[in-house]
């Protein structure tokens, strides 16, 4: 691998690293995602199902953890909603069927793994390593 | 063992051994609830609520599949027990086509809910509520099932507005809506002497929108149903022409708080016909609710909400033509499939929730209530 390369994958890797470490989440994406960033209103829309597409119009398939501080970090940041709400929300669309639930995940890894081989998928996790084949998005006011 | 604990121990066995299970794309879920209400005078909903009654269980299941990223089809089968109403049958609550052409535009056909005011479509969902009873005023538990859903179709989407001015959300919809034949309306009917063995129905079409401001938390809206009615039986028919429904509508969310309210208005020109008899039953139902939540902790809510409804086409000093409730409630999840609610009605007036059928020796003007439910949602 060339020098460059090294230094995209480390800046990379830095740049998630610091996100998580300032107690926020790093939003993944599936490799296929074309853009590098996201606005905080469409990830909420999507993430609240009142969107299925990204700005460049692809399909975005949100998922998320089943609990855990990543889950909640993730919620109150980026989506403004409790645990307790955010399910009530999918519920009510779900019972009223007008949406379907996003798939939820036991663990970081078994997410990350869904992200890395599901196209347009989205999703968060604490951090990750260079070997995840993800690639991260920055979410922007 | 009473049918209705049979079909809530039936669907916790089901369901607990399936959680929302995702079989390669289908998902399936679930809700089961049991209810209990006690109360002073008179016996509510059907029920023997004076004695104490539980005669109140709920129970769901829905299926879908997500075709294609735009296409997805689903089912949901419905089973309820409210007193004397509902039963063994097991109704279609919605089965439907979703077809989301873009993020703007979308359509559903099939047997969809209905879209008017804050809940009517997810009113029968009660794990999305801290109340046990949604405002009775406006959203009848009794006569839900009228208003859920219709067969037919409707439109739908979301339209940005700018940074600064919020986004739209609107619903349209058309179709027919029939009385469910083990509903409150046909049990009302059926005292009155007119027994339907077919469900009386008609057309409806309507829409909703629904504005949410760029002020985080803030939800403006307005809806709007035109209802038709017809049923014939052995004693008679009844007819009710074009009806406008309004509602309109406001909700507020911020951190820990909840505060909502609605108006709704629904005048009625009912003719019913017995024999040779032709009777008008005026109606100017006007209706309105104010309520307020706050989370006290992760797992515990508790709210209070105050009901009115007055029937403006008759005498408003009469018990039987007003009813206004204060309610308190509270709400406890166990974990994120369990929960818990407690809920204190203080009723005035009898214009609500009474048959005569139960309350043969007529009805006191107020009465007070305690509701207690336990629920599982997965």
């Amino acid at each position: 691998m060339s020098k460059t390369r090294w230094l995209i994958l480390l800046l990379g890797f830095i740049g998630c690293w610091s996100a998580a470490s300032a107690q926020d989440v790093v939003l993944v994406a599936n490799k296929s995602v074309q853009i590098s960033e996201i606005r905080a209103a469409d990830l909420r829309s999507i993430f609240m199902g009142a969107k299925t597409r990204f700005a460049d119009g692809s399909h975005a398939v949100p998922v998320t953890l089943k609990g855990g501080p990543a889950h909640e970090v993730f919620l109150k940041h980026h989506i403004g909603e409790s645990p307790d709400e955010f399910r009530a929300q999918w519920r009510k669309a779900v019972f009223t069927g007008q949406g379907a639930m996003p798939k939820a995940f036991d663990s970081e890894s078994a997410l990350i793994e869904y992200v890395a081989a599901t196209p347009g998928a989205l999703g968060y996790v604490s951090r990750i390593s260079p070997q995840d084949k993800v690639k991260c998005l920055a979410a922007v006011k | 063992m009473p049918r209705r604990m049979r079909l809530f121990v039936l669907v916790c066995i089901c369901t607990g051994s399936m959680y929302a299970q995702d079989l390669e794309g289908i998902e399936v879920h679930g809700f089961v609830t049991q209810g209990f209400l006690f109360s002073s005078n008179n016996n509510y909903l059907s029920m023997k609520s004076s004695d104490g009654s539980v005669q109140w269980t709920d129970g769901a299941v829905s299926v879908s599949d997500s075709l294609t990223d735009k296409l997805r089809v689903g089912i949901q089968l419905h089973m309820y027990q409210l007193g004397d109403l509902g039963g063994s049958n097991i109704q279609v609550d919605w089965a439907s086509g979703d077809y989301r052409v873009t993020d703007h535009f979308g359509i559903r056909a099939g047997k969809v809910k209905t879209a008017l005011g804050l809940f009517n479509d997810s009113q029968d969902v009660d794990a999305v509520f801290l109340w046990i009873l949604l405002p009775q005023s406006i959203y009848q538990i009794d006569n839900k099932s009228f208003f859920l859903s219709h067969v037919g179709g409707e439109v739908y989407g979301e339209l940005p507005l700018g940074r600064s001015a919020g986004k739209l959300q609107y619903r349209g919809y058309g179709g027919q809506a029939n009385l469910d034949l083990n509903g409150g309306y046909v049990k009302q009917a059926a005292d009155g002497g007119l027994v339907f063995t077919t469900p009386p129905g008609g057309k409806i079409y309507g829409g909703d929108l629904r504005w949410e401001a760029p002020l985080g938390g803030l939800t403006l809206g307005s809806s709007a149903r035109v209802q038709a009615l017809d049923g014939t039986s052995l004693a008679g028919s009844v007819h009710v022409p074009p009806t406008f429904i309004s509602a309109e509508y406001a909700q507020f969310k911020k951190r820990k708080f909840y505060f909502a309210g609605e108006y709704r208005r629904f005048p009625l020109n009912t003719v019913v016909t017995i024999g040779p008899a032709v009777i008008p039953v005026p109606q100017d139902q006007r209706a309105w609710f104010a309520m307020g939540s706050y989370r006290l902790t992760e797992k515990f809510h508790a709210g209070s909400y105050y009901s009115h409804y007055i029937n403006k086409a008759l005498d408003t000093t009469q018990s039987a033509n007003y009813s206004k409730d204060w309610v308190v409630s509270g709400r406890y999840d166990f974990n994120a499939y369990f929960y818990g609610k407690i809920e204190g009605h203080f009723v005035h007036g009898t214009g609500l929730g009474y048959y005569n059928s139960t309350n043969p020796t007529g009805l006191k003007p107020n009465s007070n209530m305690l509701a207690a439910k336990i629920g599982f949602s997965f």
